[in-house]
């Protein structure tokens, strides 16, 4: 067969785009083709509209997809060890071709998919999608823990990102950051002497974040964000189909048609059920391919340009070389810290003689207390399946507003933390400027 | 009849007006498409020539070695050059202990009688040898090869004086012919 | 499917293809603004202009010896990485003495002590060796504590000799110099610690007084250390340390520290000198005289002058004296193998039953080794050898004699 024929074969079976001969073959396609298993044959409009879910999502992995192209390019070119990082990334900046381009885009999609992760957890939040619909078997509080576990990730992943360029930023950054650890009770202490393979951040603790950073939590991320995917299609597609559901529901058209789905020769035994809900499937869905495919195309190559963009007028910083004997003033956590460090200044309580640090209210009980409420959440919201896949439902209007409240809070502080904090954290406003730091000559 | 002809004059109007944004838009659409996989390419490309270095972190081919009257007599080996050094009374030359098949450290063999081998037609004493660890390539004294895999002789280098203090300067960029010596 | 269906997929399906051409078109324009500016970055520009340079003054042909792409010294001793010379590329020319900057050549006396690529650039010069652009490279940026220490910066702080800051750089090697040759400052600074006595309060290399700060260190301090709130101007350690010596009450009211008086150039020079005292890894080849510390003693050095130029010296050159002593003559043996050479006439003949001169004539065992392969005399030698040791011998009865003649007494 010529080279062509098989290289659009191999195409034709990425893109689901020709037509099968025979049953089997219609068969083995779909037992074959991965994209099948993370998209559904048909889509519905409505999931694909931009102002349901702002492709979030979609937006988070393009960007895990970006940082892990470049950063495996990065793995060439970074040395782990205390002697050399810093002049490996300013050999990465200076003299590595596009070395400047390879680390600014990873360090700016590294802050954009913190960001996105959060919007996209707010969005889920917001729209009830953590929320159970008619799909038979679907179990989306447990999706939105493993989103949970995935967003922690991905602060881990910044976090053990932060320390490699071992420069006077990234140092004071998980001083502050693995001390803030250390203040969990019984466990604190224990963990952060792991973490750091020592008592000060050393090359113990390089090759450490280097390790979590390269290895670990990416693995984890893709393993979970698997999952993620897989529980999404179980739990039947988007939140915004129920909702269509019901609407066609109570336009009273034909009954719903139910359709199995086997998963031929992977599975034995049980198989499993996929519910279509879709009522008219003619009128309110198109095909995945291409127009879901094009839709992910498209969302990809923005993602991608807009991080260009960004790395283009934002240039990645790179400070004085660590310094473990000079803390530079303020010395600050990575921006997503932030708004713990601000709590943190302010938690210190003292009973009597006793003071318990603020870091292990602000620090570790605050945020520790904050996860487990939302994980817990989905399982006492109440509110009836009209709420789920739609914005702002009424039912939910006070979840809502506590959700909103917490999540500006967490911004206002992080805001204040980022912006408006300076030297020895005094407040400064954006227009006064802050006292000038002395330097050398 | 009248009316009917311009109506169907405008249709026609209005269908090659669709098929001319038609066209306009087909040629945006195939523009778009190339421009991005041209600049994913472009992409792929920095990211592979970011992988070949411009600048190396290796040492100096050319480096002094310290005066010749403290070099001894004989053979000097300098283990992290992988280089012979001789001084035969006032001369000296250098030779190469990388063996020329696969780049192995080649040992310095003291023979217990010299020798007696025509090389180029030239009768020589040969007091040493090198052996190479490796593959068992085997070069005279001289560095020409005579046995093993090695597909020839050990390379020799310029020696120079240093005009600034008198050191010998070794130039491993600066290959030179088997009869080379230099004479403080 | 009816109608109004197509209609709707196809206006969104009209609005992803616009969208997703124009961000291909985005994408390409992106792409080749990059591959645009990797085109044309700064250095590129000074190399062709010193290729031109070098052209116009020394013809075609060595223009094209002319390095071109980015060029680094490396020094592993010092940890040195330094891009200068991708634009400073006349360094090591000759001829370009009154060339432009970037492309002058560097002053001949003071690089053949401190050769580029032992030394490098920053070193002595100060800046950001790692950066391949003027501005970064010049170091007079946030987050580069090291900036060349060059005529703008000497022109910042108002001094007589702009350039004299890199002599701070100086004194990281030739700290322990009493006066190193070039570095007026410096050089008056010492003096200055020794004509007003600093060590009365402060301890400097070890040694001082406790009432004031010990101040080995001093250059190691950050500039956070300082209190800058009664300093006029610019924020700086350096103009701390200036405004300190000038009048230490003023900068710091409770010091106990006196007035000098210093005028701006002794303050200058006082505040460099401190400065430059740094905890810094320097290998010890570096290290100006580091050659002459095994210093011999009175002894050792009276014993090398004896073998190598007393009555005995030739048997030290003829190697000799590696294992036979010739006491008489002065010659120790540096392994004592061999017998004592002074009793050499009467010697071989109580153990060989020959003459000396046979015996050297025809060595036997040991010496038969010795003299046919590591030791060659040549006829004129032997006979030389030969009338060294009877006079040797002489010395020997002559002292024996003495000897009985003291017992005798």
């Amino acid at each position: 067969m010529p080279i062509t024929e098989t290289l659009k074969r191999n195409y034709n079976k990425l893109t689901w785009t020709w037509k099968p001969d025979s049953d089997k073959e219609a068969g083995d396609a779909i037992v074959k083709n991965m994209l099948l298993h993370w998209f559904p044959n048909k889509i519905s409009k409505r999931s694909l509209s931009w102002n349901y879910s702002f492709y979030l999502g979609t937006i988070s992995f393009v960007l895990f997809l970006i940082l892990t192209l470049t950063g495996v390019v990065l793995m060439f070119l970074y040395v782990p060890s205390v002697e050399r990082a810093y002049s490996s990334v300013k050999d990465i900046e200076y003299v590595i071709s596009f070395g400047w381009l390879l680390r600014g885009m990873h360090r700016i999609a590294a802050h954009l998919m913190v960001a996105v992760v959060f919007l996209h957890m707010i969005r889920v939040f917001l729209t009830g999608a953590y929320k159970n619909g008619s799909a038979v078997g679907a179990n989306r509080p447990l999706n939105w823990i493993i989103g949970l576990v995935l967003f922690v990730a991905t602060l881990l992943l910044s976090f053990t990102g932060y320390l490699l360029p071992w420069d006077q930023l990234a140092y004071w950054a998980i001083t502050v950051g693995t001390n803030i650890a250390s203040a969990a009770p019984v466990v604190g202490e224990w963990i952060r002497f792991l973490l750091l393979g020592g008592n000060t951040i050393d090359q113990g603790a390089l090759i450490r974040f280097y390790v979590l950073h390269v290895f670990f939590l990416p693995v984890l991320v893709l393993l979970l964000f698997s999952w993620h995917m897989w529980r999404v299609r179980k739990d039947g597609g988007l939140a915004i189909v129920d909702h269509e559901v019901l609407e066609q529901k109570a336009e009273k058209v034909a009954p719903v048609k139910s359709k199995t789905y086997s998963l031929l020769g992977i599975t034995n035994g049980t198989t499993v059920h996929v519910q279509n809900t879709m009522v008219d499937e003619e009128k309110n869905t198109v095909p995945s391919s291409p127009h879901l495919m094009r839709r992910v195309w498209l969302v990809t190559a923005a993602t991608f340009v807009v991080v260009v963009l960004l790395t283009l007028v934002f240039r990645a910083p790179l400070e004085t070389a660590a310094n473990p004997s000079v803390t530079p003033n303020p010395a600050k956590a990575p921006w997503y810290f932030l708004w713990l460090q601000e709590i943190v200044t302010i938690t210190t309580v003292q009973i009597g003689s006793f003071t318990i640090n603020g870091a292990l209210i602000g620090g570790v009980l605050l945020p520790g207390l904050l996860l487990v409420l939302a994980a817990w959440w989905p399982y006492r919201d109440k509110s009836s399946i009209n709420a789920v896949g739609v914005w702002f439902a009424d039912e939910r209007r006070r979840q809502n507003m506590v959700f909103l409240g917490i999540v500006l809070l967490v911004l206002l502080f992080t805001v204040i933390g980022t912006f408006l904090r300076g030297p020895y954290w005094n407040f400064y406003w954006p227009w006064e400027s802050w006292p000038e730091m002395p330097i050398k000559f | 009849m009248m009316k009917l002809f311009r109506k169907s004059k405008q249709d026609q109007q209005a269908l090659s007006d669709t098929s001319k944004s038609e066209t306009r838009r087909t040629f945006l659409h195939k523009l778009g498409l190339g421009g991005m996989l041209a600049g994913l390419a472009g992409f792929g490309f920095q990211s592979f020539r970011s992988l070949i270095p411009n600048v190396l972190y290796e040492p100096p081919m050319k480096f002094k070695i310290g005066h010749p009257s403290t070099l001894a007599d004989g053979m000097t080996f300098l283990e992290d050059k992988r280089l012979y050094i001789f001084k035969e009374g006032k001369s000296f030359y250098a030779i190469s202990g990388s063996c020329t098949h696969l780049g192995c450290t080649v040992k310095y063999t003291k023979l217990n009688q010299p020798k007696h081998v025509e090389i180029d037609g030239q009768k020589k004493d040969i007091p040493f040898e090198f052996q190479c660890p490796c593959h068992g390539s085997k070069f005279y004294s001289d560095g020409t090869n005579y046995a093993g895999p090695a597909p020839k002789p050990l390379q020799w280098y310029k020696l120079e004086v240093a005009p600034d203090d008198g050191q010998l300067v070794v130039n491993m960029k600066d290959e030179v012919e088997q009869n080379f010596r230099l004479t403080v | 499917m009816d109608h109004k269906t197509i209609k709707d997929k196809l206006t969104f399906v009209k609005k992803d293809k616009l969208i997703i051409s124009i961000i291909g078109i985005a994408v390409f324009l992106l792409m080749g603004f990059i591959s645009y500016s990797y085109m044309i970055p700064e250095w590129k520009s000074y190399q062709s202009e010193f290729k031109e340079l070098v052209e116009e003054k020394f013809g075609p042909e060595r223009a094209a010896t002319v390095p071109t792409g980015l060029q680094q010294v490396y020094v592993k001793e010092l940890n040195k990485a330094d891009r200068c010379i991708t634009c400073h590329q006349g360094v090591e020319w000759k001829g370009l003495e009154n060339a432009p900057e970037p492309f002058r050549t560097h002053p001949k006396e003071i690089l053949e002590k401190h050769p580029v690529n032992k030394f490098a650039c920053t070193t002595c010069h100060g800046g950001q060796g790692f950066a391949t652009d003027m501005h970064d490279a010049h170091g007079l940026i946030k987050d580069w504590e090291e900036p060349v220490l060059g005529r703008d910066l000497g022109e910042f702080y108002v001094m007589s000799d702009k350039k004299a800051l890199m002599q701070m750089n100086c004194n990281s090697c030739h700290r322990y110099d009493k006066s190193t040759k070039g570095a007026g400052y410096i050089n008056r600074a010492k003096e200055l610690v020794n004509e007003k006595g600093c060590r009365a309060c402060h301890v400097i290399n070890g040694r001082g007084g406790t009432v004031g700060p010990d101040l080995t260190y001093e250059g190691m301090k950050s500039p956070e250390q300082f209190n800058y709130e009664r300093i006029k101007g610019f924020h700086s350690e350096f103009s701390w340390q200036i405004a300190h010596f000038k009048n230490p009450k003023e900068s710091v009211p409770e010091t106990v520290m006196p007035n000098f008086n210093f005028s701006s150039a002794d303050a200058q020079a006082l505040a460099m000198l401190v400065m430059s005292w740094k905890k810094e890894h320097i290998p010890i080849e570096y290290i100006p005289g580091h050659n002459f510390r095994d210093i011999p003693t009175e002894e050792e050095k009276e014993k090398e002058e004896r073998m190598l130029k007393g009555p005995g010296a030739f048997f030290v050159k003829k190697n000799c004296f590696v294992c036979h002593s010739v006491s008489t003559l002065g010659i120790d043996a540096a392994a004592q193998i061999g017998p004592d050479l002074a009793m050499a006439v009467e010697d071989v003949q109580s153990r060989f039953g020959r003459t000396l001169d046979d015996f050297l004539e025809k060595p036997t065992g040991t010496m038969e080794v010795v003299l046919s392969t590591m030791i060659t005399l040549t006829p004129e030698e032997r006979k030389e050898t030969i009338e060294k040791l009877r006079h040797a011998y002489d010395i020997y009865q002559q002292q024996k004699k003495d000897a009985q003649l003291a017992k005798g007494k």
